[in-house]
């Protein structure tokens, strides 16, 4: 398996090597000693830079040749072929525009387009909730440049990204917004900047939206986003991306567009991780 | 769960649970709550400008004492620390006192029902003492500990907190960081992932992730209450445990004693062993040998001969042996009469197998012996109970939750996977031992750096050569076999064709079973057979098949006349008149451990000792010979 990628690669690990060496030499043991995690970390470099890395898959840890997702995993959740509901992000079967939902007008108002990377299910929306609830934020740095090449494909540039804000005591607890982690994700794979502070708040301790439908999410989420003061100026007449990392029933990125429409942003953008699949009847 | 900095009348800093109880007297509190581990590093803060503070004076050699200092000090130090933070200083901070508080306070203290009498809080406290005593905690085990206890999540950590201030407990931050980086608090994992959160820097472990998600943000509870006082090893807080220490009540000292007289009641009523059956001449004397080193407190020097020559013996006090049995000698009867004894000397005895199936055949079987003992088994798939057990069944795994808590370890078949060159399981190991605690090994096939531990005098080292019924083990026969096996290669019906006389005349003699090199091949095989014996029960299993435990219980009842499997059933898993087919016995995935562990499985009992082990092959491997 040793593959050569390039000389360079080379020759920075052999300037590696003999910098140890160096060292080695004239430190004597102590030195080498508390060398040792450095060591550790120049030999793991030294390899990136000798052997292909051999990729797995995210989801199934079978080998992949393809990239982030094996085939299998691609087809099973992020059906590249299938379009997304204009309206709502779901996954739609081909020819259709919007999901049935939609249609009957049920989905969400005020959003110019959304869309969903993948189907929330199985494997995929285990490593949503793997990223959510058990504290592993760093996970999504591995999809970066997935997402990076699904949303530009898919959504016109915006003037920004802003992520949909967490309430105050799940934020406290779990450490981090992974709305806010998918945003940053965004900026440094698409250039795009991530406004900052986040002009979106939430005001009240929201209580769960599980079990809730569409009508009740809306009712329960009413007054509970505000916007920071003194950042509506900036936003007027500015194209978004409002990024969140599922969506159910559209309710909370309605509200966030919302707030935003009403104080002049033009155009809102919906981009989350996941979203339903509707089959074709 | 969050904890939050009180400031004591006496001008000390504490870290109180956010959720708990807040202690009588004048203090105040620092709001917002934080994560145990920002508020730990918070605390030392404060304690690092202490000490240089007192080093620039060192003029006064005398002057040891920290200058204390004053409230208002301590106060806006530790503010001014927070608005220079690169993370925490977005957070809006103050010190709220006990008025302040009070109201909020009290509502949430109405939620709490309040044991109406002394008596009753007393066997509250006693319970919860029993079910956490030796264990490590996540906020998850302390929700299911007060579900189990029928306490609600407050109280359970107003518990907790009571044992911290005593210096009887501890929080931990589920992960630390020194100057080498992080280091997860439960299993020693140090190859952690770091990410940024709203705190700043933090980590997650993902080696023990499956004991329960863990990052630098939760908070461990570890009980430091057995008669072998652990020592404190976190020194960043001890401000914390020993400052409220002075004032134990008497009703604590009646509470404590309770504790121990509850606790050596497991002595009081005698355990009885009762085997059911005979040991041979070897596994006595195995047994005795192992018993003496059990009851020893002295050096003891026996060394086996084949190491004897050349090494000295290091005079010492040993904590580990290492018992060498031969596949099927019956090593782990061997170890029963040195556990009784531990048991009827008020011990913790904790036996640790690597596999599932081991732990779930072994624990009939002490129970078998072991009449009127209390057994707790943990595994992966078991749920998590704190009732408190003297004896302890648990896979590897498991003995991360544990800490100090046991007199004597088992662990079997310690050179299988996964405790094979997997440190977090050694260091788990250390933690769960007990200062004083002494290790057994039990192997069959003992790997090069236990032996070269042996060799050095670390370890004692014991042989058991025999198989239990005095039979040696079948010398597995070789039997060429061209086709190939692969069921998804074309020719698989010839290879059964050729099978099919071999399986008549084992199954002659019991039940038998097919190991196959992959778990590709499991349930092919098994269709395949089923075709061509239809008049046989068939099944098959393989190492995350979800009825796995199922179908073994029923093999070890006898219902499969034909058992399909890969390496799962290798080690550890004993069941009558089995005969071994291996089919592929030339894959590179059988090594010579794996292939001697399968011949072993033949013929494992008493009334059927003998048995075939036949090795199919196209050619013969190294490992087979
Ligand atoms: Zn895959
Ligand atoms: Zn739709
Ligand atoms: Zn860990």
């Amino acid at each position: 398996m040793l593959q050569t990628k390039d000389y360079s690669g080379i020759r920075a690990g052999i300037n590696a090597y003999y910098f140890l060496e160096v060292y080695f030499l004239r430190g004597g043991m102590s030195v080498v000693a508390k060398l040792e995690p450095i060591w550790q970390e120049l030999k793991a470099l030294a390899r990136t830079f000798f052997y292909t890395p051999e990729k797995n898959c995210l989801l199934c840890e079978k080998s992949s040749a393809e990239g982030e997702f094996c085939l299998d995993c691609l087809e099973e959740y992020f059906y590249p072929e299938l379009p997304r509901c204009v309206n709502c992000g779901k996954l739609i079967p081909k020819e259709q525009i919007k999901c049935t939902d939609c249609q009957v007008g049920k989905g969400p108002r005020g959003l110019d387009k959304v869309i969903a990377l993948g189907y929330y299910g199985g494997a995929w929306r285990e490593f949503i909730q793997n990223v959510k609830y058990k504290a592993q934020p760093y996970q999504l740095k591995k999809i970066s440049s997935f997402l990076g090449n699904f949303a530009i494909s898919h959504l016109p540039p915006p003037h920004y990204l802003i992520p949909v804000p967490l309430h105050q005591e799940r934020l406290a607890e779990r450490g981090f917004n992974q709305a806010e982690e998918i945003a940053s994700l965004l900026q440094w794979e698409c250039g795009i900047p991530l406004y900052s502070p986040n002009p979106l708040q939430r005001l009240e301790n929201t209580p769960s939206q599980v079990g809730l439908g569409r009508e009740e999410r809306l009712q329960n989420l009413k007054g509970t986003i505000g916007f920071l003061p003194g950042e509506a100026e900036k936003l007027k007449g500015a194209k978004v991306w409002l990024i969140d990392d599922i969506t159910t029933t559209g309710a909370t990125l309605e509200h966030c567009a919302y707030e935003l429409k009403k104080i002049g942003v033009k155009k809102v953008f919906g981009l989350v991780l996941a979203a339903g699949l509707e089959k074709r009847k | 769960m969050h904890f939050n900095l009180l400031l004591d009348q006496s001008d000390k800093v504490h870290i109180i649970p956010s959720q708990g109880e807040i202690p009588e007297g004048d203090w105040e509190v620092l709001y917002p709550g934080i994560p145990f581990y920002i508020a730990q590093e918070l605390l030392r803060e404060i304690d690092n400008e202490y000490s240089w503070g007192s080093k620039r004076k060192k003029r006064n050699l005398f002057r040891r004492k920290k200058e204390a200092m004053e409230k208002s000090t301590i106060k806006r130090k530790i503010l001014s620390n927070l608005k220079n933070h690169p993370s925490l200083s977005k957070f809006t901070w103050q010190w709220m006192s006990k008025k302040s508080l009070k109201e909020t306070k009290e509502e949430e203290a109405e939620k709490v029902k309040i044991p109406t009498s002394m008596e009753e809080k007393e066997k509250i406290k006693v319970d919860f003492l029993r079910r956490t005593e030796g264990r490590v905690l996540t906020k998850g085990d302390l929700q299911r500990l007060g579900q189990e206890s029928n306490l609600s999540y407050i109280e359970i950590l107003k518990l907790c907190q009571e044992q911290v201030n005593e210096g009887k407990g501890e929080w931990l931050s589920g992960l630390e960081r020194n100057r080498m980086g992080w280091r997860c608090q439960r299993c020693g994992e140090t190859k952690v992932e770091e990410w940024i959160s709203i705190y700043g820097r933090a980590a997650t472990c993902p080696s023990c992730a499956s004991l329960g998600s863990l990052s630098s943000l939760n908070t461990l509870y570890r009980s430091l209450n057995n008669q072998n006082k652990a020592t404190n090893e976190n020194n960043g807080v001890s401000r914390n445990n020993t400052s409220r220490n002075n004032t134990i009540s008497r009703d604590d000292v009646v509470i404590r004693n309770k504790f121990n007289e509850v606790n050596t009641s497991f002595a009081k009523s005698k355990i009885i062993f009762s085997p059911r059956w005979e040991l041979t001449p070897a596994q006595k004397k195995a047994a005795e040998e192992i018993l003496s080193f059990v009851k020893s407190e002295e050096p003891q020097g026996q060394v086996n001969s084949l190491f004897e020559k050349g090494f000295q013996h290091k005079k010492g006090f040993q904590k580990e042996i290492l018992l060498w049995a031969a596949c099927g000698a019956g090593k782990t009867e061997v170890c029963f009469p040195a556990a009784a004894w531990a048991l009827n000397n008020n011990q913790k005895v904790l036996f640790a197998a690597p596999r599932q199936d081991v732990v779930w055949d072994i624990a009939p079987r002490l129970e078998g012996d072991f009449p009127n003992l209390s057994l707790g088994v943990h595994t992966g798939t078991s749920p998590q109970r704190f009732t408190p057990s003297q004896f302890v069944v648990a896979t590897t795994h498991q003995i991360l939750r544990f800490y100090q808590a046991f007199d004597l370890i088992f662990l079997d078949e310690m050179d299988a996977f996964p405790y094979y060159g997997n440190k977090a399981l050694a260091w788990g190991i250390e933690k769960a031992l007990k200062d004083t605690g002494k290790i057994v090994y039990l192997t069959a096939t003992p790997s090069p750096e236990s032996l070269q531990k042996v060799k050095r005098g670390k370890m004692q080292l014991l042989t058991l050569p025999a198989r239990h019924h005095g039979h040696p083990i079948p010398v597995p026969q070789w039997k060429k076999f061209t086709g190939n096996p692969d069921p998804r290669q074309g020719n698989a019906e010839k290879v059964i064709k050729n099978l099919l006389p071999r399986i008549e005349e084992l199954g002659k003699a019991g039940p038998i079973l097919l190991f196959v090199p992959q778990i590709s091949w499991v349930n092919p095989w098994v269709q395949l057979l089923q075709e061509f014996l239809p008049q046989r029960s068939i099944e098959g299993s393989f190492s995350s098949d979800p009825n796995r435990r199922e179908k073994i219980e029923n093999l070890r009842k006898g219902s499969f006349q034909l058992f399909v499997c890969t390496s799962i059933l290798e080690r550890g898993v004993t069941f009558p008149r089995a005969q071994v087919i291996v089919l592929g016995a030339d894959h590179e995935i059988f090594d010579e451990r794996s292939l001697v562990q399968m011949a072993g499985r033949v013929g494992r009992s008493r009334e059927c000792p003998t048995g075939t082990a036949l090795f199919l092959a196209p050619k013969t491997t190294p490992a087979i010979k």
